[in-house]
């Protein structure tokens, strides 16, 4: 089947199994690797990116889904070499170790931080349940509050 | 060829150079021959901190100096979240006298010759290359040095350096300029290392290495690896435990689309398809027959698992604790157990592989290099030079990574066609052929004088093996060494103020693959040790804090031990009590590889879920090379650890491993970890120590410690429930 | 011993021996209620006290107390799952609207429809039930007055609640609830599909009786 849809703003066009999951046509098809195949199950969130900038978990979403929709992963989030704030927060805080999940943790943050740009612990606790195997969690809640930060500073900054 | 080049090399550190296009490429070839075998095996008795075993003798490349004058780093070590590459690269930057920015760190190939024999894993990655990195470090500085005198024309001890760059005369020269020109290079004797007071980067909370490629989402772990012309492989895998495989039918996976071979060997049946998904489903569609040999349920694991079955080894002795505990007043006897555990990591195993006349390349995430290279070359009939592993970052090791047969199979598809073939597992093949962490059964003995004061001590655990049975553990070791030195580790009693104390270790064969778990037996000795420790101060009536104290000897051990518990005691205002705010706090303490560790938890039951709510953690590694790092590795163990304590369990029902996927694989999450974690940092030793796993020992015991405050009543098996 | 194969295949095909009977009730009792369908229609006053309304209630319970209605008619604030109604692993939230919270929508997993190779259901507006319409714990009787309710119906006519719950996707999502993440087929409720569209509108034709 023949689907279009925009790929961290660029058009892209293929031919693919329609009930191909997302993640597998951006992994194996377009050879975008940020976004991280854990489960195949939408139970670890590895696979967490943006469609239409909901959080969505790719491994579970068949690629005829996204057809004319706006599809964002962790390589679309920052603009070259300008980190996204999420990205800004997650280095000031050193969160990864691993770093295999991150990717996942970071699409789904963006998402959180659209619907509550002032997120409580409890906001963060409800909506990242991904998992983290390497023990993360503590400082990503830091990166969490210091994102929300960094973006109602910009905001500030744009409002001048 | 080698043992000449050892002949020659024994006394005098060599340095070989070669140079590509505008690359200066610096070989390190070694200077000390040692019986390694003899080294590691010594290694494992004392303290299972192991010196660096890896080959500095044979020609192999440590570091790249760039045109550009950027230095690249080959380690042998592996990375896998405990930042070993920053902290290697801290420790070449100040002895290479250049900045952080200038460092790269990548994974040495197995054809750089820079291979550790063994594994990356112990916590003692940076321990064991503090000394060795550093000296060639400090010499190819120095080779660099002398080459850049005589461009400048200066004697070498009026050249001052600065990020890279050599200054005197009124001139200055670059590392790039200098291996651009040079084709003839003196070696120096070994320059004396910097000290303490000099150091640029050692020390410093540095931030980590690959942070801006993590953050991006580059390409750069096993699963992330392509090779050109690449086809996709997949494996049948037994769910059943001991399961064998006989025989296969392939007649559906070879008619299925997309599928371009099935390939059938004595020990398993693969497909390889033109994409992943055409490739796992194809391997659902083999009908594989499999012999096994009974049928196996979780109680009957436990059963087996049982103190006083198989061979008991006494791995420590003091005094007569056996006379003392044998009948008598004030005996207390306590057992506990911790289930099996599973890896889990993130990343699934597999690897890609491109098998060709000439040879084999396997890119792979892995913690055992070299004994992946020497799987593949025995299964394919190749020499080991003619396989080359390039190790790629690890998605989470945690001792899942120390097994890679699936590199092995990797390659068998790919030699069946010629091309790269990518090869992993999915998850519920994760879950189920891992390589556990054994359940473990462990009873507590102890004789209380008058004055309540413990009299003797004894600590018998049973156990699933851990280094036993490794491909990475000499066979040899198992008899020499008798109880299975990571069973027992944190299994001693460290409280050897107490005049007679022992702790013996039973061996059990269980039907499925144990192994290598972060920490190995730590986490569940210390669960039980030091919820008897707690349950023996209450009995006297002491304060829990204190009781420890008084049985911790006097010597350096002891005196590290005691100064982690008072500064933790000290820090987190710890008492035995149930806090304002209704919070009880539990504290243990463990010496893991020689570094003493102290944690503090502040625990309340929330609609009959435990609540970590404050961790504070006390650890002394001896030196620290970045704090920050040594703080993350603290957080990570404690919420790993935490994992363990509170949810985790494998089940084995009818001779499967159960659950196979995460959720009723319960770990963890956000809502889970501690919103305050405290870590504060001793450095009583001026060598670096262990980091990654000691913070995983307390936190078990803390927990379940301070869960009995609350409730007033004692958990003794892992998971903890309220 | 080999692979338990004929113990293991003796039992698969006892129970598609099961199967193969249990259709058969089925059909022969589905054509039944459409025969009593027919009837439903004319019926008129005296024939609905004859007790026809409780059997269709009693029917129709059996499908609304089944754990696929359940497990999104949840009585707290977290969904439940599974054949045994345990709460939605991830600790996964109702959130203000009923379909989750910010980064964790139902959508976020849920998509229109069931995803067998991940082996997660979907069907459109996967969502939970507003907390009103919660039948969790509750009784038959407790049920029927649930849905009986506006208040706690949605607002919902005899009639639109008849038509919610015999054409809305979601709840017919029940008879197709495609496989877990094990790959096998979920339970489906233990009364056809066409029946219970059948003893709904036979029960509301009935007056929508309550029987004790």
């Amino acid at each position: 089947m023949l689907i279009t849809f925009r790929l961290n703003g660029i058009p892209r066009r293929m031919d693919v199994d329609e009930s191909m999951s997302l993640l597998w046509v951006i992994r194996d098809v377009l050879d975008l690797k940020g976004t991280k195949f854990g489960c195949g199950k939408a139970a670890c969130g590895a696979c967490t990116l943006l469609v239409d900038g909901q959080a969505v978990r790719s491994c579970s979403y068949p690629v005829k889904l996204a057809a004319g929709k706006e599809v964002t992963t962790i390589e679309g989030l920052s603009d070259g070499e300008i980190l996204h704030p999420v990205q800004q927060a997650w280095v000031e805080e050193v969160v990864p170790q691993c770093g295999y999940c991150q990717p996942g943790f970071m699409m789904a943050t963006v998402a959180l931080l659209d619907q509550h740009p002032q997120p409580t612990d409890d906001d963060i606790d409800k909506s990242i349940v991904n998992i983290c195997r390497c023990g993360t969690y503590y400082r990503m809640r830091r990166a969490i509050h210091r994102a929300a930060e960094i973006m109602s500073q910009s905001e500030k900054r744009n409002n001048l | 060829m080698r043992e000449e080049r050892n002949k020659r090399g024994l006394t005098r550190r060599k340095f070989l150079v070669g140079s590509a296009v505008g690359v200066g490429v610096i070989l390190g070839v070694g200077y000390l021959s040692r019986s390694m075998i003899r080294r590691y095996l010594a290694g494992i008795a004392n303290t299972i901190e192991l010196p660096y075993q890896g080959d500095t003798d044979s020609p192999s490349i440590w570091f790249e100096v760039l045109a550009d004058n950027r230095v690249i780093l080959h380690s042998p070590k592996v990375e896998m979240g405990q930042g070993t590459f920053t902290g290697l690269a801290q420790m070449a930057a100040d002895e290479l006298e250049v900045e952080m920015s200038q460092m790269v760190v990548v994974h040495a190939a197995t054809s750089t010759g820079n291979i550790d024999p063994f594994a990356t894993g112990g916590s003692n990655s940076i321990s064991s290359l503090w000394i060795p990195l550093r000296e060639l470090a400090a010499t190819m500085r120095e080779m660099l040095r002398g080459e850049a005198a005589k461009m400048l024309g200066v004697d070498p001890a009026n050249l001052s350096i600065r990020s890279g760059r050599f200054l005197g005369g009124g001139r200055q020269i670059t590392y790039g300029d200098v291996v651009s020109s040079v084709e003839e290079w003196h070696v120096p004797e070994t320059p004396p290392l910097k000290v303490t007071a000099d150091f640029n980067y050692i020390g410093k909370p540095v931030p980590r290495i690959d942070l801006r490629d993590k953050v991006m989402g580059m390409r750069m772990f096993g699963m992330d690896s392509i090779m050109e012309d690449m086809l996709y492989g997949a494996v049948a895998r037994p769910v059943h435990i001991g399961a064998r495989f006989v025989s296969v039918d392939t007649s559906i996976a070879e008619n299925m689309p997309e599928v371009v071979r099935v390939v059938v060997e004595k020990d398993f049946a693969g497909v390889i398809a033109k994409s992943r998904v055409a490739a796992h489903q194809a391997k659902e569609a083999l009908v594989v027959e499999w012999e096994y040999d009974d049928n196996w349920q979780t109680e009957a694991i436990e059963k087996m698992i049982r103190v006083g079955q198989g061979n008991p080894v006494e791995i420590q002795k003091d005094g007569n604790p056996e006379k003392l505990l044998s009948s008598g007043e004030n005996i207390i006897t306590r057992e506990y157990t911790s289930p099996i555990g599973a890896h889990a990591q993130l990343e699934p195993n597999g690897a890609v592989a491109l098998v060709s006349e000439e040879g084999a390349v396997i890119m792979i995430s892995t913690q055992v290099v070299a004994i992946t290279r020497k799987e593949i070359a025995q299964r394919l009939g190749m020499s080991e030079d003619q396989v080359n592993v390039i190790p790629t970052y690890l998605g989470g090791g945690f001792g899942r990574r120390l097994h890679t047969p699936n590199a092995v199979q990797a390659a068998v598809l790919s030699k069946a066609v010629g091309r790269p073939v990518k090869c992993f597992f999915d998850r519920k093949e994760e879950f189920q052929n891992d390589t556990f962490r054994p359940p473990t059964h462990h009873v507590l003995k102890a004789r209380l004088d008058d004055e309540g004061r413990i009299l003797a001590m004894e600590h018998q655990l049973s156990s699933g093996d851990v280094m036993f049975g490794s491909p990475m553990f000499p066979r040899i070791a198992t008899p020499l060494l008798g109880a299975d030195a990571g069973v027992w580790r944190g299994g001693m009693i460290q409280y050897g103020a107490i005049p007679n104390h022992r702790a013996v270790c039973w061996r059990v064969k269980l039907p499925f693959a144990t192994s290598w778990w972060r920490s190995l037996g730590l986490l569940a000795n210390t669960f039980a040790i030091e919820c008897f420790m707690d349950e023996l101060a209450l009995k006297t009536g002491k304060d829990p804090a204190e009781f420890r104290l008084a049985h911790i000897e006097d010597n350096e051990r002891g005196t590290r031990l005691k100064e982690v518990i008072r500064t933790v005691v000290e820090k987190s205002q710890y008492r035995d009590d149930i806090l304002p705010n209704g919070r009880a706090m539990g504290l243990a303490a463990s010496t893991d590889a020689n570094t003493p560790c102290a944690q503090v938890v502040e625990v309340s039951l929330q609609d009959k879920e435990i609540k970590v709510h404050k961790v504070t953690c006390v650890i002394d590694p001896g030196l620290v090379i970045n704090p920050d790092q040594v703080r993350a590795q603290c957080e990570g163990a404690i919420i790993m650890g935490l994992s363990a304590a509170l949810y985790e369990k494998m089940e084995v029902r009818d001779s499967q491993l159960t659950p196979t996927i995460y959720g009723p694989y319960r770990m963890a999450m956000m809502r889970d970890a501690p919103r305050e974690i405290d870590v504060v940092i001793l450095q009583n030793d001026d060598q670096p120590g262990a980091v990654g796993e000691p913070p995983l020992g307390p936190i078990g015991a803390a927990i379940a410690n301070a869960l009995f405050r609350l409730t007033g009543e004692r958990q003794r098996a892992m998971p903890v429930m309220a | 011993m080999k692979e338990l194969g004929g113990t293991k295949k003796r039992k698969v095909q006892l129970c598609l021996g099961l199967i193969i009977v249990f259709a058969g009730i089925a059909f022969l009792t589905n054509s039944a209620s459409g025969h009593y369908q027919d009837q439903a229609n004319t019926l008129d006053s005296s024939q609905l006290e004859n007790g026809h309304g409780e059997v269709a209630f009693r029917k129709m319970m059996e499908v609304l107390t089944h754990n696929r209605c359940i497990n999104c008619h949840p009585s707290g604030d977290r969904p439940l799952q599974g054949e045994d109604s345990h709460e939605h692993y991830f600790s996964v939230q109702r959130g203000p609207d009923n379909h989750g919270v910010a980064a964790l929508r139902c959508e976020s997993c849920h998509q229109e429809e069931n995803n067998n190779y991940s082996g997660v259901p979907g069907a459109p507006h996967w969502g939970l039930a507003p907390k009103e319409m919660a039948w969790e714990g509750l009784s038959e009787q407790e049920i029927g007055a649930v849905i009986l309710n506006p208040v706690t119906n949605g607002n919902r006519s005899l009639e639109e609640l008849v038509r919610h719950m015999t054409e809305d996707s979601l709840v017919l999502w029940a008879w197709d609830p495609g496989v877990g993440v094990d790959g096998q087929p979920r339970e489906k409720p233990p009364v056809m599909k066409e029946e219970f569209i059948a003893a709904v509108k036979e029960w509301a034709a009935a007056g929508a009786p309550i029987p004790d």
